[in-house]
């Protein structure tokens, strides 16, 4: 579909001197990026380094206040998104954009149906879906109904929306954000399929690990500049760390002092259903002492969501008790657990953390309306309030304009930044951490982590839930690992296995019923 | 602040939208638009008896308005509140002519039966709603043909006054709303409104309760989160808007007609709804609207006799604010998903 794309040029974009304001800010200064056809081109930096908005120039969503765009050689000015697609590019956004009551077929045709008599021609659309599946290696059921499928398969469509557009070169902003390892992997074999067939792609994400394994080429950003760009074998990642960040951070494993406390949270024999009413948590039994860090490994989607909600109450148990300094959480509203000493910070930040739409005042008084200084006889003390958030802000380091503005202008990480300032201030005696990282910049998960490790010495109990490995070797005394539902087992945070644990999170360990394996 | 004053500007042109286009139709039918609105704000706000008049007609426009503001901050949908005006009404109205109280008793007892009538009678969609998760929008709209065509039913069988009209007996002197002037029936109703708005845009901004409402309505999951009881507060939320709803029924019965008619009260309780969604759920903007609406309906008066246009056309113009509204509410979303998308991080 694509026409303009003179095979001879060398490099697929030029972005020349590229500076953007929003006002006082300056979120891109005299950007220069070249990227070569045929290359994995890696974009990091921290958020706020001003990538997607590099990005959202490159695709015609903003326009540049000064500096040139050069696609496939040729100046172009991109006005809208439209002259972008029609030069060759694609974008995949962070937020899919997907209707979820279509089927998958009519999501990637959806603006350019193609039409028989009038009508969609629903039966050619489903075959070039096929089509382009098969030949793309994106392995998806035409037919399927959106809001049946995992997130890894609708990002699959909305890779193939741009290619049934004709993309050449394709855009992927944090494309591994939501996704598991797994099909983060199989995300990056395709990608290098893509270049392998001369296709070009820009790669937008702060998982150094994975800059390393799929780019070939990193460009650097820091404070909208454009920091450096080299080959990525030439890199390791504590240079991209120091580029990125602008100093040395370690992600060594925290230094701790033994400690001995009480049991806190004693989980007994827990089953748990998911929404489809099937079993997805089975039988957990453990143990969180105070001062004390447990953590849950595993591959997304094994139970660790469903054991998060009902420890927290937003989900039943159907079997098994979790006594909380002598309340049982499984009989307990929301309210009551929280009264019983519980602070969650809950995986999906943006819908259970946090309302987006209130003022970050607003935000940390949830759980306190009815409690004092916050409020006296039912009437709500704003003033006392607004302090408290001008304290938070300072103490946890949340980049805003100032308390009452409004959560969803903050990055993902200021956000959840603020989840945690209001979580780890109630004096609870259990903290529940689901993903404490997730979408969070190099940075900020360096202060999350030192928040953390306070936590802990001050003698609470936590339980932090991570997809991410490093991160609980980071932080672990004790690392459960969950598959399928169950706790496969436990290893010492100190001296863990990755390699052991890796297998004991694919369910690769004796004494496990086989059939469940492979449900 | 900057954000509240952006969303109602796109109201505003809405509104401004809608009159011209309301323009453009008058002169289809060969009027001049100059013409027709001067007479509309001529009948509108022309005299001191005309000025009443408008108000008389926003009292239960703002009220209902009110009711539906309620409901938009705690996240439900109160499409019943013209059922729980009518038979708010008609409870009122009964107590009027069939309890004997004192004077200043009166009143009160027959307001406060009409709020129970109102919770009652929105109690029914609000307990399927709540325990088994049936949409509030469907069942309150169902529910104001059950209500109107129940209300004619007592009128006109059980309760109606010997002669032609359908319509009770009139109501007691003693259950009597005040007047506030001797030139019109205006009456303590716009009062009672114009605290309630107060009221509840106060409660809404400083207790607590009003803070987990507003959370409920605006992130259930957050407020779930929180330890806020959603369906509980979801429950009691529609029970407070159809209370709101049965209170602007019986102002209108004790305070305008002193006896409950058949059909007394056509399109208020839909009237604020809109007036409430105009003002983006917002009590005190809901009193700008409401006279805004009030006074279409007050100023068309005059437009049947002073011009070619017919009255109807108040009821174009609203269509047309209720249209430009909605686009502009889908533009905003559309405008919104990519800006929050740019904002998100730059």
């Amino acid at each position: 579909m694509s026409t303009t794309s003179p095979a001879t040029a060398q490099t697929a974009v030029e972005l020349i001197g590229i500076t953007k304001r929003f006002g006082a800010f300056v979120a891109n200064e005299d950007v220069n990026l070249t990227v070569k056809r045929g290359e994995i081109h890696a974009i990091i930096g921290e958020n706020g380094a001003g990538k997607t908005t590099l990005m959202n120039i490159l695709f015609g969503l903003l326009q540049p206040d000064e500096g040139k765009i050069r696609l496939n050689g040729q100046d172009t000015v991109v006005g809208d998104p439209a002259t972008a697609i029609s030069a060759g590019l694609g974008m995949v956004h962070q937020h899919f954009k997907l209707v979820p009551s279509l089927s998958v077929a009519d999501n990637v045709f959806l603006g350019m149906e193609i039409r028989r008599n009038g009508l969609i021609d629903h039966a050619t659309q489903i075959a070039k879906t096929r089509e382009l599946s098969e030949r793309f290696g994106l392995k998806v059921e035409p037919e399927e109904r959106v809001s049946l499928l995992s997130v890894g398969i609708e990002q699959r469509i909305e890779i193939l929306k741009v290619l049934a557009r004709g993309a050449r070169t394709i855009i992927l902003d944090e494309p591994t954000a939501v996704l598991t390892p797994q099909e983060s992997r199989e995300l990056f074999q395709t990608l290098r399929g893509f270049v392998a067939g001369g296709m070009t792609v820009i790669f937008i994400s702060h998982h150094l690990e994975e800059v390393m394994e799929v780019s070939d080429t990193v460009t650097v950003l820091r404070h909208g500049k454009h920091v450096a760009t080299r080959p990525t074998a030439e890199l390791t990642k504590a240079d991209m760390v120091r580029m990125m960040v602008g100093r040395d951070v370690s992600f060594d494993r925290r230094p701790r002092e033994k400690t001995d406390g009480q049991v806190v949270l004693d989980v007994k024999n827990l089953w748990a259903r998911d929404d489809r009413r099937l079993p997805a948590l089975r039988d957990a039994t453990f143990t969180v002492r105070g001062g004390e860090i447990v953590g849950i490994a595993g591959v997304a989607g094994n139970g660790q969501t469903e054991l998060a909600e009902v420890l927290s109450g937003l989900r039943p148990a159907s079997h098994g008790s979790a006594m909380l300094k002598g309340s049982d959480l499984t009989a307990l509203s929301t309210a009551a657990i929280r009264e019983a000493g519980l602070a969650h910070v809950p995986g999906d930040r943006l819908v259970r953390g946090v309302d987006g739409s209130a003022s970050i005042s607003s935000n940390l008084l949830m759980g306190r309306q009815n409690k004092a200084p916050w409020s006296r006889n039912g009437i709500l003390d704003w003033r006392a309030a607004g302090n408290q958030a001008v304290e938070m802000i300072k103490r946890f380091d949340i980049r805003a304009r100032g308390p009452e503005d409004t959560v969803k202008r903050l990055s993902g990480g200021n956000i959840q930044k603020v989840v945690l300032a209001r979580e780890f201030t109630n004096d609870a005696d259990f903290l529940l951490i689901d993903q404490p990282t997730r979408g969070v910049d190099i940075g900020a998960q360096e202060s999350i982590h030192d928040e953390i490790m306070r936590q802990r010495a001050s003698g609470r109990a936590v339980l932090v839930i991570s997809v991410q490995l490093d991160e609980l070797l980071t932080l672990a005394d004790r690392i459960l690992v969950m598959f399928n539902g169950r706790i496969m087992g436990e290893v010492d945070g100190g001296s863990a296995d990755s390699e052991r644990i890796g297998m004991m999170m694919a369910g690769l360990e004796p004494g496990i019923v086989s059939d469940e394996v492979a449900s | 602040m900057n954000d509240k004053l952006r969303a109602f500007s796109g109201q505003i042109v809405a509104v401004v939208i809608a009159l011209a286009i309301g323009a453009v139709i008058i002169m289809l039918i060969d009027e001049s638009p100059t013409k027709v609105f001067m007479t509309l704000m001529r009948g509108a706000f022309g005299d001191q008896a005309k000025i009443a008049g408008t108000l008389l007609q926003t009292t239960p426009i703002l009220i209902c308005g009110i009711a539906a503001c309620i409901g938009l901050r705690g996240g439900m949908f109160n499409v019943g509140i013209e059922g729980q005006l009518f038979l708010g009404g008609f409870a009122a109205a009964w107590v009027g002519f069939a309890m004997p109280l004192p004077p200043g008793l009166h009143v009160v007892v027959a307001m406060t039966v009409a709020v129970i009538a109102g919770a009652a009678w929105v109690s029914i969609p609000a307990f399927f709603r709540t325990r088994y998760g049936t949409n509030e929008v469907v069942s309150t709209i169902l529910s104001n043909y059950v209500a109107v065509l129940l209300t004619s039913y007592l009128t006109i069988f059980l309760f109606k006054r010997p002669g032609g009209w359908s319509e009770t007996p009139p109501i007691l002197a003693t259950a009597y709303l005040p007047e506030l002037f001797a030139f019109s029936r205006l009456n303590w109703g716009l009062i009672i409104g114009l605290a309630l708005a107060l009221f509840v845009a106060w409660f809404f901004r400083s207790t607590a309760k009003g803070y987990s409402i507003s959370m409920v309505g605006s992130a259930p999951k957050f407020a779930e989160y929180g330890g806020i009881d959603v369906k509980r507060q979801g429950f009691m939320v529609l029970l407070a808007s159809g209370a709101v709803g049965g209170l602007a029924g019986g102002i209108e019965t004790l305070g305008v007609h002193h006896r409950f008619m058949e059909g007394f009260a056509p399109g208020f309780g839909f009237d604020g709804l809109i007036a409430a969604l105009l003002a983006n759920g917002s009590p005190i903007g809901t009193i700008v609207t409401a006279l805004f609406f009030g006074a279409l309906r007050n100023g068309s008066l005059l437009l049947e006799t002073d011009t070619n246009a017919s009255r109807e056309i108040i009821t174009v113009i609203q269509a047309l604010i209720i249209l430009s509204v909605s686009a502009q509410v889908l533009m905003k979303r559309r405008g919104d998903s990519t800006a929050g998308e740019r904002r998100w991080k730059f």
